[in-house]
């Protein structure tokens, strides 16, 4: 029996929010933006474009509701992000190399868009100490893990095993 | 690539979304936190917090283990310093018992009580960050705890790591102060100041009114009886370069002793011990953002958080 699409995306984000939250939230080793990479990840997948970007929103406000900044930010800048996405998911379609760097590449768009717009709106809490590093080394961490997992995620979703098998 | 149907409908759907993100921003702005976002950020995490105590159980072992096989190269050199550490804190602490038995006994002789001025301590753990930016912290312990939003939080040293900032019934969110929007009211020596987070940066700004004599390297900032954020005395960090007054104020940089990165427990204070009674006698309370209203008066103060 298949799962709903949309109980296995909900359930995707809900555990990309707890890795990310607890996980995530205290190695300093490895600090992707696993939520984004979801939202960014989806844009390869057969879900309508417009949902997709409805889901990026979701996904996005669910984290400013846990976190102490702005509410809205980072489910402006991931509907954002998974719209860039979506304009430019032929282009991972190439390898999985070349998903991977795409994935790094949308995300970089996605940290240096957080950045931008929570310095203009005053968000001191996001600019802490590593803000430069992270703009770097989070798209890097996001490359990564779209490249290990980024292909069995879209087969997932799609329930499509033949789905991202580059030879 | 979309086709040219599916981006007639993206396009359109991107702007709405941005829309609504920009009103959510709007009003979070506008209603300060509260209101209709007060009441969606309370119900996301009364919904997640659950989960994310459930997670942290099997996830703080893996973080630890983590954290030790990339620190297994300095942990020699570490042990020894530790151990060279304790040395010298027991002959201190044999000085101090010393102390405390001539304490003890002038006690005895002037009839001394406890003033009962030990502040309730809750401590818990740190399970998480809300995302890579963001640099609030997640702690294990909540409302059914006795922790209120406001409340200052401080490490096991006693130094000051920030406040609380949201709260659930089993999880809170602190706001370390080299990250919050406000600053805190301390002292340098005899002179007091306000102590600002800097943007990307860890180290914070002392900014002195009315400053007298200069201030030097290591010289301590401990939280002012001014802060309404804080109780007096709290270790704050200490100042990393010397500054002279230049036509009555002074500013300098400080570097705070907690590193919020690191920390895995920490204590909130009980701050103000009983709210009932500091009320009556017109004491500020804490509220968010590090703006405060007497109860006594229509006084407004900013500058604290």
């Amino acid at each position: 029996m298949r799962l709903p699409k949309g109980l296995i995306v909900a359930t995707m984000i809900l555990v990309a929010v707890i890795v990310q939250t607890t996980l995530f939230g205290q190695l300093d080793l490895i600090t992707p933006d696993l939520v984004m990479l979801v939202a960014i990840l989806l844009a390869l997948t057969r879900i309508r474009p417009e949902l997709t970007l409805a889901v990026g929103f979701a996904a996005g406000l669910v984290v400013d509701l846990l976190s102490s900044s702005l509410t809205g930010l980072r489910a402006v800048v991931f509907t954002v992000v998974a719209y860039v996405a979506l304009r430019t998911r032929e282009r991972a379609s190439i390898g999985r190399p070349a998903m991977a760097i795409w994935a790094g590449l949308t995300s970089f768009v996605g940290v240096a868009l957080l950045v931008l717009i929570g310095t203009l709106f005053g968000q001191s809490n996001l600019l802490g100490p590593d803000v430069e590093a992270r703009v770097i080394v989070v798209p890097l961490a996001n490359t990564l893990i779209a490249g290990l997992i980024g292909p069995v995620f879209v087969r997932l979703i799609d329930g499509d095993r033949t789905a991202f098998r580059f030879s | 690539m979309l086709t040219d149907e599916s981006r007639g409908r993206t396009t359109p759907t991107l702007i709405t979304l941005v829309v609504l993100g920009l009103l959510l921003m709007t009003f979070h702005v506008r209603l300060d936190g509260g209101g209709v976002v007060g009441v969606m950020r309370s119900g996301a995490q009364a919904i997640i917090s659950p989960i994310q105590e459930a997670a942290a159980f099997g996830v703080n072992p893996v973080v630890d283990l983590v954290d030790s096989l990339s620190n297994v190269a300095s942990l020699r050199e570490e042990n020894l310093a530790l151990r060279a550490q304790l040395a010298e804190r027991e002959a201190d602490l044999v000085g101090l018992q010393d102390q405390m038995a001539r304490l003890e006994t002038f006690e005895q002789l002037y009839d001394l009580g406890d003033a009962g001025t030990e502040l309730p301590r809750t401590v818990a753990n740190v399970i998480g960050s809300p995302d890579f930016l963001d640099g609030a912290l997640i702690i294990d312990k909540g409302a059914t705890d006795g922790i209120a939003p406001g409340q200052p939080v401080i490490d096991s040293q006693g130094y000051v790591v920030g406040s609380v900032h949201e709260v659930t019934s089993g999880t809170a969110t602190v706001v370390p102060i080299v990250v919050g929007s406000s600053g805190v009211q301390v002292i340098v020596g005899d002179q007091k100041g306000v102590l600002m987070p800097q943007v990307g940066s860890e180290l914070m700004r002392l900014e002195v009114f009315g400053a007298r004599d200069p201030v030097l390297v290591n010289d301590r900032v401990l939280t002012s009886a001014g802060s309404v954020s804080f109780p007096v005395g709290l270790a704050v960090g200490r100042v990393v370069e010397d500054a002279a007054p230049v036509s009555d104020s002074l500013t300098t940089t400080v570097q705070p002793f907690a590193d919020p990165d690191t920390l895995r427990l920490v204590i909130v204070l009980a701050w103000p011990p009983d709210p009932i009674s500091a009320s009556d006698q017109g004491i500020v309370e804490p509220v968010e953002e590090g703006t405060t209203t007497t109860t006594t008066g229509s006084t407004t103060t900013e500058g604290d958080g």
